[in-house]
């Protein structure tokens, strides 16, 4: 890992009982960047975030933070404050002394937690429930007050876990904006575990992509939904179309591979390292996918529509059997299919990506 | 779900309130009118309230009764001793109870329903041979004297039996599943990710305790207070059998006026102004327990 990371994680790994939880991962983080760990449930994200904010201990390897090891520090030693999916409240306390729960432990002087407080109200619209207590306030308003716990200690890095999670879908697309403005304004280094592809994609400067304990995939958002490593990766992250096939020879820049799966020769973009006759998979994404009554392209039958409003979502019968989803904006000209038509698919070499595993 | 109608409700909480209506307020209405009559030879050992003159029905009220409660200095000694002894003897229950409340609360989940039936077993022996047993324990020659002087810890017999000690003792021992069950349910319901987010915050473990863990109990606190406190202050088997003779608590007071000297009017005016203290701590934690739930 890289000596010049604000965050380095080297070769950690951590059990409980016979489950392996986080399996050897080493990943750098920098200072300012809003990172995601994402990943289905049990995959390690909440331990890997847990072991950050000092909750867990790693079984072996190394945690890193501006320079100093705090593989072993306890959680109320270590400059880093956590926002808890649950947000943790506490409910015996107001609004106000919730946000002065920290200050209050570190001994900061009255006037100065008076002042903090006051800062952190008025950037997260707090003012008016500082006196009430969390059960007098909705989700998104404890949710505000959780992170104003969090951030009044001036943290050298905020860990979120699912921190949107409880929200309903508005409210959680408007706080994601929310998060990224406050994290741009303050400079700081937010951490933040999710499930959730749209939101990761939304905050992030980088997405770690985890499965089963380890990290398979590190990037921005372009870099991992353009160009996954895996079809795992291309599966998680959005909708797409995956076939194998046997890699043929290079065309400037893309290869073209004879697909049993798909019925016929298909086109991608070329990646290094693939030579003629290796076993690959082919991911081509709906949004790419031009489809026409008649002309070149992969035949195949309209098997079901769904009407989304802005798009239509169409599930292709290929001629081998496989099945091809492809999204078609809406335009409103009326060139619509229906069930049952018989269609052509074609996409641009560019569009569609080779994985060799 | 349908919502239950006004007359569904009434129905559900009839049985309660008639089972009070029977057997508390009207004993207690009965205790009442006693304590307002007058002392007498015979049978029923008192005054009737009302007496009918022809068709003139007269009835007569007496307060002599609680007048002479006043004067005489040995029910107001008698009283005071009671709450001394009960509010001593649960604050020594919450001292042994809480520990336990919380180890229990934080045992494996394999342990912990062994733990909370070890701490009820005691009720399936009778109350009387329990407390039996702690003479065998206090007395001169009993089990702990003999067990000191064995270790060479004492070198004579202490004199805990008949003492105020002794019925510290057995309060303390007979009460504690009272203060450790309602403890126990308000550290076990309680969320454990908040004593995390203390932490996170920069408390250390036992401030984390002391800041969240314990004000969270509070209400389990106050009602394991008020269930040791006020059957305390009534007792009457624990300090008849351990105290000693020097030791007037207010059960024992009620006790000797109704067997003893057979004055009915002012053994049930002992027991009303008794009620009448107790209120006040019931009513503390009703109020409490009100608003925490809010």
């Amino acid at each position: 890992m890289s000596s010049s990371s604000f965050i380095s994680i080297e070769n950690v790994v951590k059990t409980f009982g016979a489950f392996t939880a986080i399996d050897g991962i080493s990943l750098g983080i920098g200072q300012g960047e809003f990172f995601s760990l994402l990943g289905p449930s049990g995959c390690g994200k909440s331990t890997l975030l847990r072991m950050l904010a000092g909750f867990e201990t790693p079984d072996s390897g190394r945690i890193l933070l501006d320079g100093a090891d705090v593989t072993e520090i306890p959680a109320h030693r270590r400059p880093t404050n956590m926002m808890f999916q649950s947000y943790a409240l506490f409910p015996h306390l107001t609004v106000r002394k919730n946000i002065a729960f920290g200050l209050v432990q570190d001994r900061v002087d009255r006037a100065e937690i008076g002042k903090r407080i006051a800062e952190v109200a008025e950037k997260l619209h707090l003012e008016p429930m500082l006196e009430r207590k969390p059960a007098q306030l909705s989700g998104g308003q404890r949710q505000r007050v959780a992170l104003a716990r969090a951030l009044v200690k001036r943290p050298k890095v905020l860990l979120l876990d699912e921190p949107l999670g409880a929200l309903d879908k508005n409210l959680r697309l408007q706080t994601q904006h929310e998060l990224v403005r406050l994290q741009k304004e303050l400079g700081l280094t937010f951490i933040i575990v999710t499930h959730d592809q749209h939101e990761a994609m939304t905050v992030s400067s980088r997405i770690a992509i985890m499965k089963q304990g380890k990290v398979l995939q590190i990037g921005t958002p372009e870099a991992v939904y353009e160009t996954p490593s895996s079809r795992y990766v291309a599966k998680f992250l959005g909708e797409t179309n995956i076939y194998e096939g046997v890699a043929g020879e290079r065309d400037g820049e893309s290869i073209a591979l004879d697909s049993d799966e798909a019925g016929g020769r298909l086109l991608g973009q070329r990646i290094d390292g693939v030579r003629p006759g290796d076993r690959v998979w082919l991911s081509v994404r709906p949004e790419r996918i031009e489809l026409r009554p008649s002309g070149e392209g992969l035949p195949g039958t309209i098997e079901d529509v769904s009407y989304i409003g802005a798009e239509r979502r169409y599930w292709l019968r290929l001629e081998s059997g496989a099945m091809l989803e492809a999204l078609r904006i809406n335009h409103g000209l009326g060139d619509d299919f229906a069930v049952g038509d018989p269609v052509v698919a074609r996409w641009d070499a560019r569009a569609a990506h080779l994985l060799t595993e | 779900m349908k919502t239950p109608t006004r007359f569904g409700r009434a129905l559900l909480i009839l049985p309660p309130y008639l089972w009070l209506l029977v057997f508390f307020l009207a004993p207690f209405a009965l205790v009442m009118a006693i304590s307002l009559s007058e002392v007498r030879l015979g049978m029923p050992p008192y005054t009737p309230l009302f007496s009918r003159d022809g068709l003139v029905l007269s009835f007569r009220l007496n307060f002599e009764n609680y007048a002479f409660l006043l004067r005489d200095d040995i029910y107001v000694r008698a009283y005071l001793s009671s709450v001394k002894i009960a509010v001593i003897s649960t604050f020594i229950t919450l001292l042994v109870a809480y520990p336990l409340a919380y180890g229990i609360s934080r045992a494996s989940d394999r342990w912990r329903p062994i733990l909370v039936f070890l701490v009820i077993v005691p009720f399936w022996s009778s109350l009387l041979i329990r407390v039996y047993s702690w003479i065998g324990i206090l007395r001169n020659d009993g089990l702990l004297n003999w067990l000191l002087l064995k270790l060479g810890v004492i070198s004579s017999p202490l004199a805990i039996m008949n003492t105020e000690t002794a019925i510290y003792i057995g309060i303390v021992y007979t009460y504690l599943p009272f203060m450790v069950l309602p403890i126990y349910s308000a550290l076990s319901g309680a969320d454990e990710t908040l004593v995390e987010a203390a932490r996170d915050l920069g408390c250390s473990p036992f401030a984390a305790f002391w800041r969240v863990t314990f004000p969270l109990s509070l209400s389990g606190v106050a009602a394991g207070c008020a269930l040791v406190l006020i059957p305390a202050i009534g007792e009457f088997v624990i300090p008849d059998l351990l105290g000693g003779a020097d030791t007037q608590m207010i059960g024992r007071t009620i006790w000797l006026e109704f067997f003893n000297n057979r004055d009915w009017p002012i053994a049930s005016a002992i027991t009303v102004i008794l009620l009448a203290i107790l209120v006040v701590p019931i009513i503390a934690v009703q109020s409490r327990l009100a608003r925490t739930r809010m």
